[in-house]
């Protein structure tokens, strides 16, 4: 049903995988590149180890449809990964930024990919055939701060970006060397590059830093979630209604909109929550994990220390009740079903990747209805 | 002490994150306080007039300080050779603080790497149990310097 991994001790920072779902990419809290394969029993043996960052990896994006991954790291260094011979090759990209990268998607045709910045920049880079290198172009204004992720429209034309200034904003990110004039969207008709389309605020009140953002799967809604433990959805089809909740939980870093009415958020509640949007409002429907049984976990040395730092007697538990012990950083869907996104994978600082099946848990918990 | 617990449970959900303003520098945030979005509004959190927990939140990084009750002379002194002691071993206790705030006893400093390590829930139990039983630790300490203090000048008259 759920299918747990433990990968390692450390933290996964960020996992991608390929397009039959064999191989997963990810990142253990360094500065390489780790590719994962499944063996007969079910164990995860590192294939291959990309190195080529000399900082931390923050951010991987395995393309489905040209098998390339790019990667981008804390040394402002984007890299594109090429499979020859059965070893990948890297490809470096000119970024131009002068501060560490934070996050990188593909587009949906994978003919560009756009990268965060702590600049306060997102770079745009395309392929230019005739030198045979990674070009890119910026959109500065007006993000103020660090942008803290990006996500695509299906329409490979529109960027929605998460700041750390309380913002979630809609771009166009159209460049006109590689690609035709693209047709007027729901969220805009003037698609200039770096054309500023919609800018929404965290939550009510002030707001926190926008930790993650997501483009529903035919492109009209977008949702995000914020350090104030919010989680907000615009639908571009009725005008840019804004839709916020304000949940009583830990803040979330990570959604993923699974059908045209349903996210998956998850962030320091160590569990993914499931949530609807339907008539212009959000609705927590159920925590995926809310089965909660206990479990033996490794101790690690600094707890065990902690441990006999403290007096008194009695059980003294190391475990968390959900299955993640830590904080979960990334949500990735796995495989698709007829109803939309059917099973995602979860990755955590606990160096847990845990798969959800959501048709399963749908049958066994109580109240989980995917709409 | 229930307060502390909830605010440490809000707060330390600390994230990676790379400089803003210097290349390829990953900082505490609430210690250099460069950039004033990334740092959360400090609480305080008074146990009464003398005793008290400030928390400083940020992206990246956690400061708790802590102000020790201290009634009198006796207490001022051991409270300070205690907290020297600690903070001399800080490089051990790798959340202390060297030096403690202005206005405070000891402070904390928690960052991502720390919460990376380490459970959350453990380093909050840690926190509370500090609090718990550093109090415990000056009254023993003060009676364990009265009882020999008495019991010295005992032997030193029995001669006259």
């Amino acid at each position: 049903m759920t299918d747990i991994s433990q990968i390692s001790t450390f933290p996964i920072t960020c996992h991608s995988w390929n397009a039959d779902k064999s191989l997963v990419a990810l990142s253990l809290n360094d500065n390489d590149v780790r590719i994962y394969k499944r063996d007969g029993t079910g164990k995860w043996n590192c294939l291959h180890t990309l190195e080529g960052h000399s900082n931390r990896v923050t951010g991987i994006d395995w393309g489905v449809k040209n098998n390339k991954i790019v990667t981008c790291g804390a040394d402002r260094n984007a890299y594109v990964w090429q499979l020859q011979d059965n070893k990948w090759k890297p490809t470096l990209v000119l970024l131009r930024l002068n501060r560490a990268a934070t996050c990188v998607r593909w587009s949906p045709n994978e003919a560009k990919f756009a990268v965060g910045s702590a600049a306060r920049i997102i770079s745009i880079c395309y392929y230019e055939e005739e030198n045979n290198w990674w070009l890119c172009k910026h959109i500065k204004k007006p993000i103020r701060s660090t942008v803290l992720s990006v996500d695509w429209h299906p329409n490979n034309v529109i960027l929605a970006a998460g700041t750390s200034d309380y913002k979630a904003r809609v771009f166009s990110a159209y460049v006109k060397e590689i690609e035709a004039k693209p047709e007027a969207s729901t969220w805009g008709k003037k698609l200039v590059f770096g054309n500023l389309l919609a800018e929404f605020p965290a939550g009510t009140g002030n707001g926190g830093w926008v930790h993650s953002v997501s483009f529903s799967p035919n492109g009209n809604k977008l949702a995000w979630v914020g350090h104030c433990s919010s989680i907000a959805a615009a639908d571009s089809a009725s005008d840019n209604q804004v839709a916020i909740l304000d949940c009583n939980l830990l803040p979330m870093v990570t959604c993923l909109w699974v059908t045209e009415n349903s996210i998956v958020g998850a962030g320091f509640d160590c569990q993914p929550l499931l949530f609807s949007h339907g008539g212009g409002q959000l609705s927590l429907v159920a925590g995926l994990d809310s089965k909660v049984s206990s479990k033996e976990k490794t101790v690690t040395a600094m707890s065990m220390f902690k441990d006999m730092d403290k007096k008194g007697a009695g059980e003294v538990s190391t475990s968390v009740a959900t299955k993640h012990q830590s904080a979960i950083n990334e949500i990735r869907s796995v495989s698709k079903g007829s109803k939309g996104v059917n099973k995602i994978s979860t990755s955590g600082t606990d160096g847990q990747m845990i798969v959800w099946n959501l048709d399963s848990l749908e049958k066994s918990i109580e109240g989980l209805r995917i709409s | 002490k229930n307060q502390v617990r909830n605010t440490l449970d809000a707060t330390l959900n600390l994230q990676s994150f790379d400089s803003q303003l210097v290349e390829r520098h990953n900082k505490p945030e609430v210690e250099l306080k460069t950039s004033k979005e990334l740092l959360l509004t400090p609480i305080v959190i008074p146990k009464s007039e003398t005793e008290g927990v400030l928390i400083e939140p940020s992206v990246n990084s956690l400061r708790i300080s802590i102000k020790i009750k201290q009634s009198d002379e006796i207490e001022k002194i051991l409270t300070k050779k205690f907290t020297r002691f600690l903070c001399q071993r800080a490089e051990q206790f790798k959340i202390l603080r060297r030096k403690p705030i202005e206005g405070y006893d000891i402070s904390f400093l928690i960052t991502n790497t720390n919460t990376e390590q380490m459970f959350k829930h453990k380093i909050i139990d840690f926190i509370i149990s500090f609090l718990d039983d550093i109090d415990k630790e000056i009254n023993d300490m003060k009676l364990a310097v009265n009882a020999r203090a008495r019991s010295t000048a005992e032997n030193f008259l029995k001669n006259f």
